[in-house]
């Protein structure tokens, strides 16, 4: 399936990106657009104004999508919470490491093209996962020394 | 750029949503629904977001692109703006030298987590710089320096 967003692309698009391939759409294409009336009809646009998949009731558009097809994953809910910082900054959530993620995208953005950058974001964003799967689990901090944990793909 | 926008008085949770995102913003309000920010990729953005969120709660927001016609207006309003953060980074500067002078060294600790934070805050809303931003991150330099003294 097309999936349409915005050009430029920063953290929310990023992880969106990421959560369609990763859980939703394998073979996902993207395509960015500078303007809303842009969006080809074949097409399925998300984190856009307007549109379905976006920003609802204070909620970054990585949450809408958790909330739209029902992904219950308490691990996703984690990186919801850092999205959410990332792109909002408005502490509905305690996420300290949302600015190291929104300062590492923006950077990024500014070296690579929008294809690039998610391609460069997916594995950050299968790290964040693991990161956030072993804290979830264990209660504690993730060890800093499994050599292949998180390679499971 | 101008946020234009009219927002139902009941219920008030929206109306005092809306208020708290602009000021985190660091937006000028002004009017009464009408609120100010430079423009750049970000703020608009974060004005787009905003607009949508009033419309679901039932307003209905438009999001202008303009200059005003009087230099010395355009002055005036980042002037304000510039003022309105000065006074945080006063407060900060505040902060910082009483937590230097009085505190305990755990305590002096963690207000200096706190402060830095508050910095970081504030610059993110600081379009027009005062000098009282040099200042304040001075300040709290300082008391990290502080903080990091050996005791006793």
């Amino acid at each position: 399936m097309r999936w349409v967003t915005r050009r430029h692309c920063h953290v929310d698009r990023a992880a969106c990106a990421w959560l369609i391939r990763r859980f939703l759409d394998p073979q996902a294409e993207f395509v960015f657009v500078d303007d809303p009336d842009e969006v080809p009809a074949d097409a399925m646009p998300f984190d856009m104004r307007g549109v379905e998949l976006s920003h609802h009731d204070g909620d970054c558009s990585f949450e809408t999508f958790l909330r739209r097809y029902e992904l219950a994953d308490p691990v996703l809910w984690e990186i919801a919470k850092t999205v959410h910082e990332a792109d909002l900054a408005d502490e509905r959530y305690d996420a300290p490491e949302a600015a190291g993620l929104d300062v590492l995208l923006r950077g990024l953005s500014m070296v690579r093209d929008d294809d690039e950058l998610l391609a460069l974001a997916a594995p950050l964003f299968d790290g964040l996962y693991e990161y956030a799967n072993a804290r979830c689990c264990s209660g504690a901090s993730p060890p800093h020394d499994v050599p292949g944990e998180g390679r499971k793909r | 750029m101008l946020l234009a926008y009219r927002l139902p008085r009941d219920p008030s949770t929206p109306r005092s949503a809306l208020w708290r995102k602009l000021r985190r913003l660091g937006a000028a309000q002004v009017l009464d629904g009408l609120a100010a920010l430079p423009l750049d990729a970000r703020t608009r953005e974060q004005f787009e977001w905003l607009a949508e969120e009033i419309a679901e709660a039932g307003g209905e927001a438009t999001i202008w692109v303009g200059e005003l016609a009087s230099a010395a207006h355009e002055r005036e309003l980042a002037a304000r703006m510039a003022e309105a953060v000065a006074a945080e980074y006063r407060a900060l500067i505040a902060d910082a030298a009483a937590a230097a002078r009085a505190e305990v060294p755990g305590r002096r600790r963690r207000t200096l987590g706190r402060l830095r934070r508050e910095l970081r805050r504030i610059r993110a809303r600081d379009y027009f710089p005062p000098a009282e931003r040099e200042r304040a991150q001075q300040a709290v330099a300082e008391l990290a320096a502080f903080v990091e003294e050996p005791v006793g």
